[in-house]
């Protein structure tokens, strides 16, 4: 391991930023995640067009997401892997059953540094071992924001949530940096 | 103390046409009887949190935000909120102006089938959505008193809250009870009344 682990994976805040705006993202429903605390660092600041809601648990941030979605906005999640851990009959209420499309970035807390680059499911820590196959389990598709590179994928995640009517996860692997 | 008629039925008849309910699957069948029996129905503006205790608020919290507009009501149940307190909460932080939060509060879970005590005695939750930040909260127990504040009410800046006093429906179970199974429409009705909301707000907007 380098002495810097996080240079590959560590994916810019602003970029995400760039990415929510040009998807036409206008709301961002939250229980704060440690891996994404330089997203949550903008956004409190404040950004043109991106609202956000901070909730008191992650069944809050599903359910307040669809409802911002029925009335026609664009929201997204940001919650950590024990966060969906937590809202596991809310998403099956409201995206599987209810075919509600919803994204959610989600933060691998805990990961090792060690295990970047890596499968998940090789993690010595069940929180972070464990989400990849319960979203297979659920069937709720995913991505992995490894890298700078992956961004496109939240785009993508949007389109399938829409076309599929449902959730998408964006797995964010790494700490996101202050950039 | 009131019906669940009495307290639902407050809410159907005087709501507005372009207004949005979002109920909690007690409340739920109640307006289901009611929109079947009178008129004008309104279903295409409903949404139930079904099956999923303690989804409401949320919904309600969402759909007001986005339709900033219209007026959103959510008729939540004792034993529903108090499994997502918090989101009274995520409700006062957000202040939506156009959103009233009723809880039936009859103190019991599966009302009307086996009224199992519910861990609410001596709680209010008009109290609590005082605490958390609501501009204003009332309790009501009678049907009358209720009807005529219902529309000031909702004329208020929110978000508002309502605790209402109700009396539980009889229990069905027993000796020798067999439940009927539950039918497809029980999990799928979330679904198809979100998809006629969408339609509903896009077609009235």
């Amino acid at each position: 391991m380098t002495d810097k682990p996080l240079q590959d994976h560590a994916v810019p805040a602003s970029a995400c930023i760039a990415a929510l705006r040009q998807i036409g993202v206008d709301h961002v429903v939250t229980v704060p995640d440690w891996v994404q605390l330089a997203l949550h660092a903008r956004l409190e600041a404040g950004e043109d067009g991106l609202a956000l809601l901070n909730t008191c648990n992650e069944n809050q941030a599903v359910t307040v997401a669809a409802g911002l979605t029925l009335g026609g906005r664009r929201p997204l999640l940001v919650m950590q892997n024990q966060g969906l851990y937590n809202c596991i009959n809310t998403l099956r209420a409201v995206c599987l059953d209810a075919h509600i499309p919803l994204v959610l970035m989600v933060g691998q807390f805990g990961r090792e540094y060690a295990n970047l680059g890596q499968p998940a499911t090789a993690s010595r820590r069940s929180m972070v071992r464990l989400m990849q196959p319960l979203l297979d389990a659920l069937g709720i598709p995913f991505h992995l924001l490894d890298r700078p590179a992956d961004l496109p994928c939240l785009a993508l995640a949007y389109a399938q949530a829409e076309q599929r009517g449902g959730a998408v996860v964006v797995l964010v692997s790494a700490p996101l940096a202050w950039s | 103390m009131m019906n669940m008629l009495q307290a639902c039925g407050v809410v159907a008849q005087q709501r507005p046409a372009d207004s949005i309910l979002v109920a909690t699957m007690g409340a739920m069948f109640v307006f289901d009887r009611i929109d079947a029996a009178g008129a004008p129905p309104k279903v295409a503006s409903r949404l139930s949190s079904v099956p999923l205790m303690g989804g409401a608020a949320g919904l309600g919290l969402g759909l007001a935000l986005a339709q900033p507009q219209r007026r959103v009501i959510v008729v939540d149940g004792d034993a529903s909120l108090l499994m997502e307190l918090g989101s009274l909460n995520s409700v006062a932080a957000q202040a939506p102006k156009n959103l009233l939060h009723v809880v039936i509060h009859n103190g019991t879970q599966f009302t009307g089938l086996a009224n199992i005590a519910s861990p609410v005695r001596g709680f209010s939750f008009a109290q609590a959505a005082r605490n958390a930040g609501y501009r204003q909260a009332e309790t009501f127990d009678q049907p009358a008193a209720w009807a005529e504040r219902f529309a000031a009410l909702l004329a208020l800046d929110g978000p508002g809250f309502v605790e209402l006093m109700v009396e539980p429906m009889p229990a069905q179970t027993g000796p020798g009870f067999e439940p009927a199974e539950m039918p497809d429409l029980q999990f799928e009705r979330m679904g198809r009344e979100a998809r006629a909301l969408q339609s509903f707000l896009k077609e009235s907007s």
